[in-house]
């Protein structure tokens, strides 16, 4: 465990080394000021076994912040990705898997413990990696994207879950990557780092469609992480390959707006990394008051985590602000919603680190 | 874990008695699933050290196929360690993460000092420089040895039992070559770095050996229950041992335990009470040849050898005044007088005294440099000394630490290295020989000599290239290997190769990783050929869109245009109005450039002409047909347009050739759709031509079509 100081930014970073390789994790809905708990997706790798853990975090001003582990479910498959719903009282854990299922879980925060609720798999759903899943604001409908190139939106409705194909591309396309935008539209993004505007009011197929020519020639990439501000919903930002991070705004469909990466002729653009962005999320802390303030067309300001072992914050046309820099990948990280200070990323690694702004 | 069975649908085909011998079996269970009985078995190794075990049923000709069982299955066991380590898998893990960092530190220090002095790192200023950075090296490698949280203090009085954690033997081996072949600055001290290095690890050898420490932590339990300790032997046996190895602070903390200390008994036993306190404050004052003292340690230290000689000269003379004190006459308590009398002997250096008081050879080497030969310096006089208390303290069971040790004070390389290989493994070789080619140009000739029995490498290399093996055989640290690998210059890149072509390309994340290592060392060919195998993969598992990705992105051409072929016949059945939609995702990834499309930038046009196509009816503008018909024109054209195509296009495209208002094609355009129809006329007569699913009169109607044009068209012009 090693505290350290940044310079431009008072940060405190706390490591904290766990026995398995962590896959993905999130901060639950915050229960106490003092108490919030973490939700992790580990791979035992001596058991070749997969499972969803809770674990507590401690915090007070004074002391340095614990980890204690609090309960553990073994899940079917290993896990892909993770997304909670902001429920504060029972939130809703959805997890997507190798095995190509969907898994349903509820935390109760108050014992820390997890609750098996319901799962989707089988022929149907998706063959293969599901690679991305969402979850609507209401917590209620979530939606999935497979390397098999298909899209599911699976509802929770009466205490299990129903699903209804929203597309299948037979796999000529695969989707890395799924946010949604609003109730009924979201948006998917893959190979070629292409994004696509879906609309449940206008079945059959992508409204639009983005594949930036910037990639022409050079080397292409995927997209592995695509997040959507709430107030913003006609700009989707997107991460991937090569340090790519771009914003695609719906009224500008042609051109993308370049935040980082080393695959553009662009050398203004400084990239904090040169390697796979595993996951980007919008970073209210810093304008969590005024962002309303903040130009339309400028994108707000984005976190970013990726192979090289980079965390950092972009913003467009500034310089990025590096969080962390690790000797390995970080995999994956989650703001805290409800205190935009605090981060927790988990690392290649085997450990987690927990990151205090102030 | 290993461990006896106890599913009843295992079954055991080698009967496996229960006691274990001196080796014991180490027992996985296969979960197989299958009824007996089994037929055959069959083994093969799969990534790292996995087991893959094909279980076979025998071939049940009498039952019908449809029960739904299948006929064999294959599972995968991984071998794990027996479990007598000291380091358990986790922990083992992050002690290879965290001296990552460092051993690439040291590495890149490395080339960048050996760059700067040209040819060697022994040219002075540059020497310095490096073994500042083998120091800091060895303390990081030290410091990660040990992670573990203290355990909270110890409120029993005996500070040795308050030990940081269990130490590792480990953790000694690698302190120990620090002592003697990196810190240069305590050469002059070493014996007293021995005596700290003792201290934190004498209770190593408590499970094999008598040691003091087991002593002492057995004394330290007795002490709860016993109401007066000078009346106890253990007592005064614990201090002089404890006294021996120089534990000054503990000597010092039992002696004030002492009965004549308290309060009660203070007046009837001054005297007494007086000499106790006496061999207390002579044993704190205990001069010492060294820098600086550790927490809790006492002493008085001397940084030069003249200083500590006359202090020591002079502590003596104190002890042999105090032995020689009329006091004792008047100390009526006989343990006291005796053990305290013992005590002063080992201070004296008696060596039937220091015999007596230690337990193994090690305890006493130490005693003889704290009490007999202070002055000691150089491996050789600490090599004979060492060799004497071998024979008066022989060791039935040999400690890995001791065969080190002594390999040390040898001076013997071979020996040293053949203990560190043989007792702690792969990650002490490939990190220790760091150490060990600074510490002596002997050591660095010989690991640095390239041999050709080892295929040309160095020892150094070797070393570096079994740690990588291992690292290899585990899923979560294969991809530190290539830092080890990469170090190595005759053999690592060729491993390297092979490592990241083992890896499975089916798992995305695995292939991301070997495409950022590929990047990270400039690997380009093994690059391209990892994307190449997993366009296949894809491709063949019916994932299209990410087959073409990647192949795409290893500038494959040929295989692109092998799969494009089985595209178009996928395209010309499947591209009907409303399926399209499936095709915009794999089109729109394609691109227009033919550079690494591989002749797939035909659907890019294809699908901009049906598009245009779709929009033309009855009652459109005609400017809106004549995009249409420009397209058509275009993908006639462009020599990728695939022949089997062109009947189709023309076929679907009839509306656009007899256009009502004008024609809309003209002359030479026309001419050229003619001679495409002729050379498709030729092509149907070859053997291997494949014939559209179009109605029959098709290309007879396209010719009318064409020529009423052609005709439109000379009228217009």
């Amino acid at each position: 465990m090693a505290v350290l100081t940044s310079s431009s930014q008072n940060l405190q970073v706390h490591r904290f080394p766990q026995e398995s390789y962590i896959d993905s994790l999130r901060w639950l809905p915050q229960l106490s000021a003092f108490h919030r708990h973490i939700i992790l997706a580990a791979f035992d790798s001596e058991s070749s076994t997969s499972s969803l853990q809770i674990l507590n975090s401690s915090n007070s001003s004074s002391n340095p912040p614990e980890l204690t582990f609090q309960s553990s479910l073994t899940t079917p498959s290993r896990i892909t990705s993770l997304t909670t719903s902001q429920n504060p009282n029972k939130p809703l854990i959805a997890a997507s898997t190798f095995s190509g299922s969907l898994l349903l879980y509820t935390a109760d925060l108050v014992n820390g413990s997890l609750e098996f609720v319901d799962s989707v798999d089988g022929k149907g759903f998706h063959l293969g990696r599901v690679n991305g899943i969402d979850v609507s604001e209401n917590g209620s409908e979530f939606v999935s994207v497979g390397e098999d190139g298909r899209i599911n939106w699976v509802s929770f409705v009466g205490g299990g879950l129903s699903t209804r194909k929203v597309f299948d591309s037979n796999g000529l396309v695969s989707y890395g990557a799924v946010k949604w935008a609003s109730p009924v539209e979201f948006v998917s993004g893959g190979l070629g780092f292409g994004l696509q505007w879906w609309d449940q009011r206008r079945p059959g197929g992508p409204v639009s469609q983005f594949k930036a020519n910037w990639t022409r020639g050079t080397t292409s990439g995927i997209v592995h992480s695509i997040d959507i501000h709430p107030s913003r919903k006609h700009t989707c930002l997107a991460g991937g390959s090569s340090g790519t991070v771009f914003a695609w705004d719906l009224r500008w469909q042609q051109q993308p707006i370049m935040l980082s990466g080393v695959g553009t002729s662009d050398l203004s653009i400084l990239s904090p990394s040169e390697s796979d962005v595993w996951e980007v999320q919008y970073d209210n802390y810093t304008t969590s008051s005024n962002y309303r303030n903040v130009s339309e067309s400028r994108v707000l300001p984005a976190m970013i985590c990726s192979e090289d072992g980079i965390l950092a914050v972009i913003e467009q046309g500034e310089e990025p602000i590096e969080l962390l820099a690790e000797p390995c990948a970080i995999n994956s990280f989650d703001i805290d919603r409800q205190n935009p200070s605090d981060i927790v990323c988990s690392l290649e690694w085997e450990s987690i680190a927990i990151l205090t702004r102030s | 874990m290993p461990g006896l069975t106890s599913e009843s649908d295992d079954l055991a085909m080698v009967p496996v008695s229960p006691e274990s011998e001196k080796q014991p079996v180490v027992i996985y269970p296969l979960r197989h699933g299958l009824k007996s009985p089994i037929h055959r078995l069959s083994f093969s190794w799969a990534c790292g050290n996995t087991l893959r075990v094909s279980v076979f049923q025998k071939p049940q000709s009498e039952k019908a196929d449809g029960d739904g069982e299948a006929g064999g299955r294959v599972v995968e066991v991984k071998l794990s360690n027996s479990g007598d380590e000291e380091v358990d898998a986790a922990r083992w893990r992050r002690m290879a993460y965290n001296s990552v960092t460092p051993f690439a530190l040291l590495q890149s220090r490395k080339h960048s000092l050996s760059a700067a002095s040209r040819m060697s790192l022994d040219i002075p200023p540059y020497k310095t420089e490096w073994w500042e950075h083998v120091i800091e090296y060895s303390k990081e490698i030290s410091s990660l040895l040990s992670d573990r949280k203290p355990p909270p203090k110890s409120i029993i009085e005996d500070p040795k039992s308050v030990e940081i954690a269990a130490p590792m033997c480990l953790k000694a081996a690698w302190e120990l070559l620090e002592i003697f072949y990196v810190d240069k600055q305590s050469q002059s001290w070493i014996p007293e770095r021995l005596l700290d290095w003792l201290a934190d690890y004498n209770s190593l050898f408590s499970g094999t050996l008598p040691t003091i420490h087991s002593k002492l932590v057995d004394f330290q339990q007795e002490l709860v229950g016993v109401q007066v300790v000078e009346e106890d032997p253990n007592y005064w046996d614990a201090m002089s041992s404890a006294l021996a190895v120089g534990w000054l602070e503990t000597v010092v903390k039992l002696l004030r335990l002492h009965g004549s200390y308290r309060f009660d008994q203070l007046s009837s036993r001054e005297t007494e009470n007086g000499l106790v306190e006496a061999v207390a404050v002579l044993i704190s004052k205990m001069p010492r040849m060294r820098p600086s003292l550790r927490e809790d340690n006492l002493g008085e230290c001397y940084k030069t050898k003249p200083d500590f000689m006359k202090a020591w000269e002079k502590w003596r003379t104190q002890i042999s005044k105090l032995d020689c004190s009329s006091y004792w006459l008047q100390c009526d308590h006989r343990q006291t007088r005796e053990g305290l009398k013992n005590l002063i002997q080992i201070m004296l250096g008696n060596p039937t005294v220091l015999s007596n008081a230690t337990f193994n050879w090690m305890e006493l080497f130490i005693s003889h440099f704290l009490y007999i030969r202070p002055f000691t310096a150089g491996l050789e006089s600490m090599h004979n000394s060492a060799q004497k208390c071998m024979q008066v303290k022989p060791v039935s069971i040999s400690h890995k630490l001791f065969g080190l040790i002594l390999g040390i004070l040898g001076e013997n390389t071979e020996v040293v290295l053949a203990e560190c290989s043989r007792s702690f493994g792969p990650w002490m070789m490939a990190h220790a020989v760091e150490l060990l080619t600074a510490g002596s140009t002997y050591a660095e000739i010989l690991l640095h000599e390239e041999h050709s029995k080892l295929g040309g490498v160095s020892i150094e290399e070797l070393h570096r290239l079994v740690y990588a093996q291992v690292l290899s055989s585990h899923a979560l640290t294969w991809q530190i290997a290539p830092i080890y690998l990469t170090s190595c210059i005759k053999q690592g890149i060729g491993l390297l190769e092979n490592l990241l072509y083992k890896q499975p390309v089916q798992h995305s994340q695995i292939l991301l990783k070997s495409i950022e290592i590929c990047r990270l060392y400039e690997l380009d060919t093994i690059n391209s050929n990892i994307m190449r195998i997993a366009g296949v993969h894809h491709w063949r598992h019916g994932r299209k869109g990410s087959g073409v990705f990647w192949l795409q992105q290893a500038r494959d051409e040929f295989r692109l245009n092998r799969i494009a072929k089985q595209l178009f016949d996928f395209v010309g059945k499947s591209v009907s109005d409303e399926g399209f939609k499936q095709w915009e995702g794999l089109i729109e990834l394609l691109g227009s450039e033919s550079r690494t499309a591989g002749g797939l930038e035909f659907l890019n046009k294809y699908r901009d002409f049906r598009r245009s196509l779709l929009q033309v009816h009855g009652d459109t503008p005609t400017d809106t047909a004549r995009n249409a018909a420009e397209a058509l024109v275009s993908l006639m054209k462009n020599p990728s347009t695939p022949q089997r195509f062109w009947l189709p296009l023309l076929y679907d495209s009839l509306k656009l050739l007899m256009w009502q208002e004008r024609p809309l094609v003209n002359v030479s355009q026309t001419q050229l759709l003619l001679n495409k129809l002729q050379e498709l006329s030729m092509a149907r007569l070859r053997p291997d031509f494949v014939e559209a699913d179009l109605p029959s009169d098709a290309l007879s109607s396209v010719r009318l079509a064409l020529a009423t044009n052609l005709g439109r068209a000379i009228l217009e012009e």
